[in-house]
């Protein structure tokens, strides 16, 4: 009795670590996220060679990271070189939230872009923000790296 | 030995027989109340003219069923199968045999009778207690033939308060979005429909994305929000008439609106420079006041029915919480803070619970708090569900669920969903495509 | 490389036996259920007593064998619920059950929560949903339908045999059976005084001669509606029951009754 119950027991523990192993491997290829951040480049477009046109946001934060004070610099660089264009500041937020809240995070989102772009000499009248909170995904997907592509602020050329 | 018994109960019974004995019955059955809802009697005449008014071939019929999928619906009664009603509408209406009745087990029941007179539809109901053997109601209306559908919600208005001795809710209708197409790209547009999914009407044509339509207390306006022009902003339609106008003139995205419960004013939340505060415009002199001003997200206002209180969504202790205050902004109080993000908040017309929307562990629910915060309860949980409101009694929630997509971003679908305030019946609410943001209007004829 | 496996291969090897050697199988093992007191046989006697359930086939067994004398002196079962012929049930019968007395009226429920306790340890192992369930209300439908489906059975009197361990006061035959009877209605506000107090003229047979409110005025009183929608449903309770199952003896003692109809710990949930 005890002999067979240390075999089934054996034999569970190892299809478990397999099953476990098997689930580790898959997270590394398709992972792109750093911390909650999207840091991968599906999705992305470009104002100009060189100048991506979003940055992206963690889980119910609108604060900047370090890579997306680096894309609003080439940004700034890039409408201060072309002073007639205008943008318009998209502001998205991810499905897991409540809809009118999603709304007012999306709008905080894209100031916080706005004024990042403000301290590098853009005037604020060349810039316009407008939130779509939820209602415009780039990614239709229910999971994590779908929504953190989601959290994003993206540049629009208004002329 | 047996002396000693004896004795034993000559003491006993003498003592017995002058207790009158009181029994607690703390208990009962929540089933539903069995009831019998016979199709109303009409005559050859009446008959006729109705067919060919409203191309219906038994109105009386017609009528019975909207009473009797009501009363289903409501989770409280359990209409019986005609089938098995032995006694005709007609006789029935006048004077029922109680015996026939209670032998299919009704509790209740409903009769009643329909005429064309003088080009109107007239209808008499009765509502009879099949257990007592007598009449508990009788009333009759008058109105045009179009209206027939209106009467048999009424009817049911009237049966719900008596046997159950609270408002009803059946005389009403339903505004909401309605949506199509791809999650990324969804065409929304403003619908509005009975109660029981009957009678749908567009109200937008879906060129500008509509969200969270509210009904102002006389159930004549609307107030949602429009991206008409890429300009996100609060408007006002009139259902009767179509016409749109926005609210105000601000300079920024307005969202999230609601009336006042004197439907004289809107309240709304303004976002600019990133953040995001409440303030109301009176429609009458446009006059704009400022109700919240703090550096955080204010949103989702709810006023409660005396207008005295309003009950609001700010992230102002880091995540989303609800929060009360007095309708001039000042006393503001958090009243949320059990695990988990609130949102939401809406005042139930009883004035005693305010129903939101948590997110807990990857997991939504709906649930209802007293309004300060204390006897949290959580009503039902779901992958995506939000924004419920309130039936005019205060008894039911409609809300709507969103679905997971699977791993090629297919299969998604939005729904409304309603549920009682005890947690029972919880069920779909059909719509002819999907939707989102319902709001429920108050009862249409007060 | 090769000594690196080896050592890896090992290590790995040592913690599977490890942990084989030291958890209980990890699969479930089969639920058991004790067994449910057979509620059938129930008679009406001074007070309520109904063993603990595993006790309680013993219990029945012991008795049987001593009450099989009595069998022929009772009543035939119809409408009219068995009543031992004395009012004081022998002292030596009485010394056995004495045990779990206190227990009796919570025992019926005892049963029925550990059933649902089992079925709930199952619900932990697949979800961990155990904090938030406790707080959704649907708990309340089950207890109301095991409660039901209990009070249902004991109503079941045609059995013959006696088995005299097992009893139910007067009273609680009474409350099981208008507990079955009593539509509650669903809309009453549930933090109001929902108390209807029912005076009752019965019949020798159990059939009744007249109800009374007591607190009639407060039928018709302005923002009391749900009163009288809580007292009508309460006078279609009694008459939904007629002819309610009365004792065979005693009629003076029962002949008046009052039901005191309290809808609020239902509804408060």
């Amino acid at each position: 009795m005890n002999l067979s119950k240390n075999l089934k027991n054996t034999f569970l523990i190892l299809v478990a670590s397999l099953v476990l192993n098997a689930c580790a491997v898959q997270k590394k290829t398709t992972g792109q996220l750093q911390g909650d951040v999207y840091t991968g480049s599906d999705t992305i477009e470009y104002l100009a060679s060189g100048v991506p046109d979003r940055v992206f946001f963690a889980t119910n934060e609108t604060v900047l990271t370090t890579a997306s004070r680096e894309t609003l610099r080439k940004q700034a660089a890039w409408l201060r070189k072309n002073s007639k264009i205008n943008i318009v500041l998209e502001g998205h937020a991810d499905e897991r939230g409540t809809r009118e809240y999603n709304l007012a995070i999306g709008e905080r989102r894209a100031n916080s872009a706005k004024d990042y772009l403000m301290t590098y000499g853009i005037s604020s009248d060349r810039i316009s923000v407008l939130s779509y909170g939820k209602e415009r995904p780039v990614d239709s997907g229910s999971n994590p790296l779908a929504w953190s592509k989601n959290r994003r602020s993206v540049s629009v050329k208004a002329n | 030995m047996i002396l000693r018994y004896l004795v034993i109960l000559l003491i006993l019974i003498p003592i017995k027989a002058f207790a009158l004995i009181e029994v607690d019955i703390t208990r009962g059955n929540l089933s539903p109340l069995p009831v019998a809802v016979s199709p109303l009697s009409i005559d050859e005449k009446s008959k006729n003219s109705f067919k060919e008014i409203l191309k219906k071939e038994n109105i009386g019929s017609e009528i019975s069923i909207i009473v009797e999928n009501n009363l289903k619906q409501s989770g409280l009664f359990n209409p019986l199968n005609k089938d098995a009603f032995l006694q005709k509408p007609d006789i029935a209406n006048l004077k029922p045999r109680f015996e026939d009745w209670n032998l299919i087990k009704a509790q209740a029941l409903i009769t009643g009778k329909v005429t064309f007179v003088d080009e109107k539809l007239r209808v008499e109901f009765r509502l009879w207690d099949v257990l007592a053997g007598k009449e508990m109601m009788a009333l009759a209306f008058t109105t045009v033939p179009s209206n027939w559908r209106r009467v048999g919600h009424i009817i049911t208005d009237k049966v719900y308060e008596r046997l159950t001795g609270e408002d009803g809710y059946f005389d009403t209708r339903i505004i909401y979005v309605s949506e199509k197409g791809p999650k990324t790209n969804r065409i929304k547009k403003l619908a509005i429909m009975d109660q029981d999914g009957f009678n749908n009407k567009f109200l937008t044509l879906g060129n500008e994305l509509v969200l969270t339509p509210r009904f102002s207390p006389t159930n004549q306006m609307v107030t949602y929000l429009s991206y008409f022009r890429n300009l996100p902003r609060v408007y006002l339609l009139d259902i009767e008439t179509g016409l749109q106008e926005v609210v105000g003139d601000f300079p920024g995205m307005t969202f999230a609106p609601r009336f006042s419960p004197d439907g004289k004013k809107i309240i709304m939340s303004f976002a600019k420079d990133g953040n995001s505060d409440i303030y109301t415009m009176d429609l009458e002199n446009r006059i704009v006041e400022r109700i919240t001003n703090h550096p955080s997200i204010d949103t989702s206002p709810s006023y409660s029915p005396d207008g005295k209180h309003i009950t609001f969504n700010s992230d102002r202790s880091k995540y989303q919480q609800i929060y009360t205050m007095d309708s001039n902004g000042k006393n503001v109080k958090r009243i949320s803070f059990g695990n988990g993000i609130y949102g939401t908040p809406v005042w139930s017309p009883r004035g005693d619970l305010i129903a939101f929307t948590k997110l807990h562990k990857g997991k939504f629910y709906i649930g209802v708090m007293r309004t300060d915060g204390t006897g949290e309860r959580l009503l039902t949980e779901n992958f995506y569900q939000e924004a419920p409101s309130w039936s005019p009694n205060g008894r039911v929630l409609i809300f709507y669920r969103e679905t997971k997509t699977n791993s090629k971003g297919e299969g998604f679908s939005a729904k409304l969903w309603s549920i009682d305030l005890t947690g029972y019946n919880e069920r779909m609410v059909e719509t002819v495509t999907d939707a989102s943001d319902p709001s429920w209007s108050s009862l249409l004829g007060k | 490389m090769n000594r690196n496996i080896t050592i890896s291969f090992v290590l790995h090897t040592l913690l599977v036996i490890i942990t084989a050697m030291s958890l209980p199988f990890l699969a479930k093992k089969p639920i058991d259920l004790p067994p449910i007191v057979s509620v059938e046989l129930i008679q009406i006697s001074d007070k309520t007593n109904i063993p603990f359930a595993p006790k309680a086939k013993k219990i029945i067994e012991k008795i049987k064998e001593k009450e099989k004398k009595l069998v022929s002196e009772q009543a035939p079962p119809k409408i009219v619920k068995k009543e031992k012929e004395d009012a004081i049930p022998l002292p030596d019968e009485k010394i056995e059950k004495v045990k779990k007395i206190k227990e009796e009226k919570q025992n019926p429920e005892k049963v029925e929560t550990e059933v649902k306790q089992v079925s709930e340890f199952e619900k932990k192992e697949l979800f961990d949903s155990s904090s938030v369930a406790a707080l959704i209300d649907k708990s309340k439908v089950e207890s109301a339908e095991t409660n039901k489906k209990l009070y249902k059975v004991t109503q079941d009197q045609d059995k013959k045999i006696d088995f005299g361990g097992l009893t139910i006061s007067e009273e609680d035959a009474l409350k099981a059976q208008i507990f079955g009877c009593w539509s509650i209605p669903l809309g009453l506000p549930y933090n109001e005084n929902l108390l209807v107090r029912i005076k009752l003229q019965l019949k020798p047979d159990g059939s009744i001669i007249r109800t009374e409110i007591l607190d009639h005025a407060r039928m018709n009183k302005p923002g009391q509606g749900f009163y009288k929608v809580l007292a009508e449903s309460a006078l279609r309770a009694i008459k939904l029951c007629q002819p309610l199952r009365v004792p065979s003896k005693g009629y003076e003692r029962w002949k008046e009754l009052q039901l005191n109809f309290d809808a609020r710990e239902m509804l408060e949930g």
